[in-house]
């Protein structure tokens, strides 16, 4: 690995670049490239064929199930980022301005949690909220009910749980970096002209933080509703999401240009969603926050 | 701030998320420890025969044997084309660097359904049969990105007037890598390829599509899931929280331990 020797000529950097580019473009563009030209072909269970046509995008814009799916997806997105969100914000202000020596431990604890496995994380929301689940039983083994609550599990409130407890420790690491060039001075300067602990928030830390929060909302956003494992294992039948009917186009029923052709409208969907979200910071003014 | 004005609301906040975050993960393993097969309440004794029951189990070994064949062979050619790449992006013409660092982050930008879907179908027009290579494969593409992430960073920071001393003392390129830039670099690395080995690790949205007849760890719980109840799902499940935050921990040690070690001798 002669890195340094690479590096003395001008073509070395690129050089170097080199293999992970050819990867990357190999294994990513390649493949999303065959993803999108097969979106536009004809059924061959479980394969494609000729000739190119629009039909797919029709028959996954015209399905019921896909709308209603789609509706639900939106739904639960919503609510997920919306709860994450105001979670994440307000854990990471503690940890900006009043966690002191607990900083770095709280910050282990957070990021550590990311790597708590994604599955186990959903069946532990199954052991606790089932019928005979933690939360049930502890209540009739406390006397506190006689029958077990239904509502628990197998609906858009288990999944909505389980979806707000993989995001949120991604929601906190990102705005508590966000945090960081709002130096308490701001704060202080707020309060002493005034201010209540309201008025900070409002006047002063969510309009300087309205681009990251934006993006952390859209990232879960976006994450829990194409998000296909939570929804089939806790979601019953009132919890499922885009990404389930996506996924048994490809394993199940085989009709792979319709499975791709809701994939890419999704996709599209929450590129617009971006395109909004920017359109409104940058309207607003909030996109680029100068800090001195 | 006036002490008598800081409102509690967000130390509440953090607790509830802790406890939010932490709880679940404890149950699961103080069920794994469960004597009776039963996941509800009373919590009746303490037991290892589901810990018995998951080892000697041949299907367990086959797929905790993948898991570690994939992470290591994805996280080693993460780390050399990933710290050619982080030397690389340091080097070039801001104009390149921020259309690569686009194409590269591509995979962790995109859900990973999508990734998945689209590596499937790719391997299957390519006519390459599923298996552990195609999950190795995509392994790499998911975890080389967090690896960059970490790696351009610190390479970033490093002095490039070391380097520069060390050549016109007469150090050959080789040299200059292993003896100036490697030894400030290698903490993090260390870090960064654990990090790279515990993703994989536990990798399921993508490997979900990809794989072939085998199984790895987290497909192993995904079929125990889909059945009916059964204790053994939170023995393999502590154990590979058990492994995931251990290796975590190593790579937190090693990426930002080190740093703020490093921070404080030059400070003394």
């Amino acid at each position: 690995m002669p890195i340094a020797a690479a590096l003395r000529t001008a073509k070395g950097p690129f050089l170097l670049l080199l293999p992970l580019f050819a990867v990357t473009v190999v294994f990513v563009i390649v493949p999303l490239a065959v993803f999108v030209i097969y979106s536009f072909m004809t059924s061959a269970l479980f394969s494609v064929a000729l000739p190119f046509t629009f039909d797919a995008y029709e028959a996954a814009v015209r399905s019921p199930l896909n709308q209603s799916l789609a509706w639900n997806s939106i739904a639960i997105g919503l609510m997920t980022a919306a709860i994450t969100t105001v979670i994440g914000l307000a854990v990471a202000y503690w940890l900006r301005y009043r966690a002191g020596r607990l900083q770095l431990p709280v910050l282990f604890l957070v990021s550590a949690s990311i790597f708590a496995s994604y599955l186990v994380r959903i069946y532990a929301w199954r052991t606790i909220l089932g019928r005979n689940g933690l939360i049930n039983s502890g209540l009739v083994e406390a006397g506190l009910i006689g029958e077990p609550l239904e509502f628990l599990l197998y609906n858009w409130f288990s999944v909505v749980v389980a979806l707000v407890h993989i995001f949120l420790p991604y929601v906190v690491l990102v705005l508590f970096a966000a945090f960081r060039p709002l130096t308490p001075d701001y704060l202080e300067t707020a309060q002493d002209l005034g201010a209540t602990a309201l008025a900070r928030w409002q006047r002063v830390i969510l309009p300087l933080m309205a681009a990251p929060t934006a993006t952390g909302f859209l990232f879960v956003f976006i994450l829990s509703a194409s998000d296909f494992v939570t929804p089939q294992l806790i979601g019953g039948t009132g919890g499922q999401l885009l990404g389930v009917q996506i996924q048994t186009n490809f394993k199940a029923i085989g009709n792979w240009p319709v499975g791709a052709a809701t994939s890419i409208l999704m996709l599209l969907f929450f590129l617009m969603c971006y395109g909004i979200m920017q359109f409104a910071l940058w309207t607003l003014k909030l996109d680029q926050i100068r800090w001195n | 701030m006036d002490a008598a004005q800081k409102s509690p609301v967000t130390s509440f906040a953090t607790i509830a998320a802790l406890l939010f975050l932490y709880a679940p993960l404890a149950v699961v393993v103080l069920f794994s420890f469960h004597e009776r097969p039963s996941l509800s309440f009373p919590f009746t004794g303490f037991s290892l025969r589901w810990y018995e029951q998951v080892f000697s189990s041949a299907e367990f070994g086959s797929a905790v044997r993948n898991s570690i064949v994939v992470g290591i062979a994805s996280a080693a050619t993460t780390l050399v084309l990933g710290t050619m790449a982080a030397y690389g992006l340091g080097r070039i013409p801001q104009r390149y660097r921020a259309f690569l660092a686009m194409l590269f982050f591509l995979p962790i930008t995109l859900p990973g359904l999508f990734i998945g879907l689209s590596l499937l179908v790719f391997f299957v027009q390519i006519r390459v049969p599923l298996s552990l290579v195609t999950v190795t494969i995509s392994h790499l593409i998911y975890v080389f990105p967090y690896f960059l992430l970490i790696a351009w960073a610190a390479v970033e920071r490093l002095d490039p007037a070391l380097e520069d001393t060390a050549a016109d003392l007469g150090a050959g390129p080789w040299q200059v890598f292993w003896k100036v830039s490697f030894p400030q670099l290698w903490p993090i690395l260390v870090g960064a390829t654990s990090l790279a080995f515990a993703l994989s690790f536990d990798e399921f949205v993508i490997t979900f599509f990809v794989i072939g007849a085998e199984s790895t760890l987290p497909m192993y719980i995904w079929s125990g899931l889909r059945r009916t109840i059964d204790p053994a799902v939170n023995t393999v499940s502590s154990i590979l929280l058990l492994l995931t935050l251990a290796l975590f921990s190593l790579a937190f040690l090693f990426a930002f331990g080190r740093r703020q070690l490093l921070a404080k001798s030059i400070r003394k």
